[in-house]
């Protein structure tokens, strides 16, 4: 069932009903309604979160932004659009990029998630090392609050990017859908680079990946992105592509650089000498467009790729500080072999953002429990570690808990304040972020599998 | 005053709200790194102010106001009570932004007390140029150009000391020293340059004769537009890459807030009682 869940499919519940409105007006008119009858509303884009972010824990009316979804208006002079909260978030560059601009924001899931999801998880993806979030790219909107009145945050279409007052738009974006339903959005947009060099440094451990990425930060060089795979990843990528990606190697980074031409051959010289430094056996350079594409292909196919080799997976998004990826990395395989499950790793390592997948098996008698407490001793290492929780997918249901090992009782209590003030009945997507809400989780497998 | 925190590796560093801009860029210039953010006078400002009034200063074109660099703060809050918001890594989707909230709030919210920022390796290096014009009119059609084109400066200004004489553009570039000799170059083929540096900034800001400055915000293809209709201006410096003008002399109105409503609801919530100001004088 397409409304009980999103990509995170430990939890599951269906809402009462699901609404599909088609305008900001349609919309104001399903809030007010349920304002009137004391509903819970969860605006929902295409589900593509890993957080249980959009799950009608108690019921209620789901409003879905599929269908807002068209580009409005494209300012190229002044390098922004104005688009419906539904827009998938591809769209936006494939509209704008035969003007030589992009949207940067850039989730493994771009072709689907929607701009309005993007806003509600502050969206990284690879490129985000560079570029920032989503909060970095989005100017202003729309907000219908849950008592049905419409508020404009930020930038309007027309208007100058400075705004007189508190950065309310800031406050929203990263609210995990809480604070009221989006409709319209005004998006910056970026000059497409002219230059690449896009490489892939192969190592015979993750932990000489993970060296070598901390050593490049802290030699002064930002890639804009640099990712990592391990071997049980570009083993499940390979079986399932064959993109003729190395199944023998410890681990592989995906070292983008970008900019103008000059210069760019120096940095990347420099690059290789810290991957050798790290022992890489081998750089490959992506030599065409083409080749480029392939290797962004591999990394963004990797979750698709599990599928073939784990009925059920569960996935991880935690942040370190850049110099303790090796130490986390090792955490990770650590703690998934005591527990006796699979594990495999994709990280956006510029960032220290992990991305662990751990693989179980929910027919079988307490794998689903021990995915679960996997899952959890991987994310309270990071916090331990000065870290968080998520760097990109939100809390949601799934880490609710862990925000009172991350947060003191006080912090909880400001954020929840932002809450009141803009929901003061609290029934905007209720049941998420805060520890104490209500769960799903019975761990009563189902004759279902993910993906 | 103090430095909480420096970790050069990761690229953060903690400090503490009466830090000095100064002090703090003094203290991340031996690892050759740097919060590229410039607002005038940072011997005297201080952290909490920046942060307070989300300042910038000319590289802002390039590398945003102060809110952009901020991984996470401390505040106190009206009742006394410290919180911390966000986290000391480059990324962070754990909780509500109040980062973002509290800066630029002007101490309305909570007093911030402790930042952690992401800071940057600085460039090989920064070049500025500047191009005069006898017209702001065609001190904007060279902005548009530069603005359009495949080129990436950090600083894209515009100047007019006295409100007469030449409207100058300040352009400039950062980056590895091949890259900032291609963009120079490049940008010779729209006007020729002399060299120049940002002192146009601290000179507008320390010109307080003219009366208190003041701030337009506009779309930057209405740049031109907005300054041919600006009366009894005496001085005026512009962010002309992000559409916004600093002047003295009359004042020409600003937009109005938006969602005022939900700020007083926010204000009821952190300072019912209105103690943040009074604490503050």
């Amino acid at each position: 069932m397409v409304y009980e869940c999103d990509a995170y499919t430990m939890e599951k519940h269906l809402p009462d009903v699901v609404a599909l409105p088609r305008s900001t007006d349609e919309v104001v008119r399903v809030v007010k309604l349920c304002a009137e009858h004391h509903l819970p509303i969860i605006p929902r884009g295409t589900g593509t979160s890993l957080s249980g972010a959009v799950l009608a824990v108690d019921g209620g009316v789901i409003i879905g932004t599929t269908r807002l979804n068209r580009i409005l208006n494209v300012d190229y002079r002044n390098r922004r659009a104005l688009v419906e909260a539904g827009v998938p978030n591809l769209w936006i560059t494939n509209a704008v990029k035969h003007r030589g601009l992009m949207f940067a924001p850039d989730p493994s899931s771009q072709p689907s998630c929607t701009i309005a999801g993007n806003i509600a998880f502050n969206a990284g993806g690879p490129h985000t090392l560079k570029h920032g979030a989503t909060t970095s790219h989005v100017l202003g909107f729309d907000l219908v609050l849950p008592d049905g009145d419409v508020v404009w945050l930020g930038a309007t279409a027309d208007g100058g990017e400075d705004v007189e007052g508190c950065d309310l738009r800031g406050v929203v974006v990263g609210a995990e859908g809480m604070f009221g339903v989006i409709t319209r959005v005004v998006v910056r947009l970026m000059k497409t680079p002219h230059a690449f060099r896009t490489m892939l440094a192969v190592f015979n451990s993750a932990d000489d990946a993970s060296h070598a990425v901390s050593d490049i930060i802290a030699g002064g060089i930002i890639p804009v992105a640099m990712e990592l795979m391990d071997q049980p990843i570009t083993r499940a990528i390979e079986d399932a592509y064959h993109f003729g990606l190395p199944t023998d190697a410890g681990a592989v980074l995906i070292i983008e650089l970008e900019g103008h031409e000059a210069g760019l051959d120096r940095q990347v010289e420099r690059v290789t000498e810290l991957c050798r430094k790290n022992h890489s056996r081998d750089l490959k350079p992506a030599r065409t467009p083409e080749e480029r594409a392939a290797l962004w292909k591999c990394r963004k196919s990797a979750f698709g790729a599990i599928g073939r080799i784990s009925p059920n997976f569960v996935t991880q998004d935690g942040v370190v500080p850049r110099t303790k990826l090796p130490e986390i990395m090792q955490f990770i395989y650590d703690t998934a072999k005591k527990l006796g499950l699979g594990v495999a790793n994709v990280a956006h390592a510029g960032d220290g953002n992990i991305h662990p997948i751990i693989f179980y098996d929910e027919r079988i008698a307490g794998d689903v429990e021990k995915a679960y407490a996997c899952s959890t001793a991987i994310v309270r290492r990071c916090i331990e570690l000065g870290g968080t929780a998520t760097g990109e997918h939100g809390i949601g249901v799934e880490k609710a808990e862990l925000m009172s090992v991350q947060y003191s009782a006080d912090d909880l209590d400001a954020m929840q304040r932002v809450r009141r003030a803009f929901d003061p009945e609290g029934r905007c997507n209720p049941h998420k972020m805060f520890p104490g809400g209500k769960r799903c989780l019975n761990f009563n497998p189902r004759r279902q599998v993910a993906i | 005053m103090s430095i909480v925190a420096y970790a050069p590796d990761d690229l953060t560093v903690t400090v503490t709200a009466d830090t000095t801009l100064a002090a703090l860029q003094q203290h991340l210039a031996p690892r050759d790194q740097w919060l590229p953010v410039d607002p005038p006078n940072p011997a005297r400002l201080t952290i909490g102010e920046i942060v307070d009034c989300d300042l910038s200063g000319p590289r802002r074109y390039g590398y945003g106001t102060v809110r952009e660099h901020i991984l996470s703060l401390r505040a106190e809050l009206a009742d006394g009570r410290l919180i911390k918001s966000g986290a000391d890594v480059v990324k962070n989707a754990a909780g509500y932004d109040l980062c973002r909230l509290f800066t630029g709030a002007r101490g309305e919210l909570a007093t911030v007390c402790e930042v952690c920022f992401k800071v940057q390796p600085r460039p090989e290096v920064e070049h500025f140029g500047k191009v005069e014009f006898p017209t702001a009119e065609a001190a904007c059609e060279f902005v548009e150009k530069l603005d359009t084109s495949e080129l990436t400066p950090t600083v894209l200004d515009l100047h007019n000391a006295n409100g007469a004489g030449p409207w100058t553009v300040v352009v400039g570039f950062a980056g590895t020293r091949e890259e900032v000799a291609w963009q120079r170059k490049e940008t010779e083929r729209f006007a020729a340059m002399t060299d120049t540096n940002l002192d146009y900034e601290e000179q507008f800001w320390s010109t307080t004769a003219a009366g208190p400055a003041r701030k337009l915000s506009v779309l930057p293809s209405k740049l031109a537009a907005t300054i041919a209709s600006m009366r009894g201006v005496t001085s005026l410096v512009a962010r002309a890459g992000n559409g916004v003008i600093y002047y003295r002399g009359e004042d020409q109105g600003t937009g109005l807030a938006p969602a005022v409503k939900l700020m007083q609801r926010l204000k009821h919530e952190f300072d019912p009682d209105n103690q943040l100001q009074a604490r503050r004088a």
